[in-house]
């Protein structure tokens, strides 16, 4: 599987890099913002992307707007500090596939990644 | 304050505090221990890391996180899983991280009987206490001291709520 990991705080995607090794995920690309992030799924083909929703230039969530009208299905997981049901179905309508809430454990990220996969393979 | 200040504010530092412990256990392995609160009108001196987030909407103020040196190295080692060693931009990066997360976090504890959402800004990071807060100029720091297996640090944080959100 490969993931690419889209944060503007180099020890989060660091962090996030070590959560997706303990599920033996090891074949990821970073982004920094999300313009990178958009310019990353366009020209490269990645089967997971784990985005997080506060960033410069282009936030998360204009990343996955872009992405979708491209006509991008790649599985793509926001993850934000904020928890609140309206800030979750913002990113679902947006087009985003799974929510992840910060502070995280590795194994919170494996089993968000496990239900995303579940959840695409049953549409 | 008067006892009746003294609880409202507590109801409102509270969420920023078990924001931090949640962050402290989740994260980083570690158990935030925190002390008792105390009221500041100024912030001493010292040559702490603190990282700064603004809030804005019906909880207008400042949060501030401030670290020794020991522990924001310590802090940000522990997250990457190396030994970190010199305060360089990983250090102040990872600490903004920390800031961000926890003022993110009190949010959404704080956002029940408030009405509008409450906005942050991009968290800041600093060094000592060479940074001013122009607003709110009448409210005090309201600090909390935490220890843990990876040094101790203080929670600041100073608001203003106005009156039509049944605060101050």
């Amino acid at each position: 599987m490969k993931v690419l990991i889209v944060d503007d705080s180099a020890v989060m995607r660091k962090v996030l890099m070590d959560a997706l090794k303990k599920s033996d995920i090891t074949n990821v690309g970073e982004a920094r913002d999300g313009e990178e992030a958009v310019r990353a799924v366009i020209e490269d083909s990645y089967d997971l992307v784990l985005m997080d929703w506060n960033m410069p230039k282009m936030s998360g969530i204009e990343a996955v707007l872009k992405i979708r009208g491209r006509g991008i299905s790649v599985p793509i997981i926001i993850i934000s500090t904020e928890s609140e049901k309206a800030r979750v179905l913002e990113a679902l309508k947006a087009g985003a596939n799974n929510y992840i809430v910060k502070p995280f454990t590795p194994e919170i990220i494996a089993a968000k990644i496990r239900e995303t996969i579940k959840s695409i393979a049953n549409k | 304050m008067d006892k009746k200040t003294d609880s409202m504010k507590a109801e409102y530092i509270n969420p920023f505090i078990e924001s931090v412990r949640e962050l402290f256990s989740t994260m980083l392995n570690s158990n935030a221990e925190r002390g008792d609160v105390d009221v500041y009108w100024e912030v001493p001196p010292s040559s702490d890391i603190v990282a700064l987030i603004g809030l804005s909407g019906p909880m207008r103020g400042t949060v501030a996180l401030s670290f020794p040196v020991g522990t924001a190295l310590s802090l940000v080692g522990r997250m990457l899983g190396v030994d970190v060693r010199v305060v360089d931009d990983t250090v102040r990066d990872g600490i903004a991280e920390v800031v961000n997360i926890v003022a993110g976090s009190a949010k959404g504890k704080l956002r029940k009987g408030m009405g509008a959402p409450i906005d942050l800004s991009l968290p800041t990071v600093v060094r000592g206490t060479d940074y001013q807060v122009g607003y709110p100029s009448r409210t005090a720091w309201l600090e909390v001291p935490f220890k843990s297996d990876l040094g101790a640090f203080s929670l600041r944080v100073t608001f203003e709520i106005p009156d039509d959100t049944g605060g101050a």
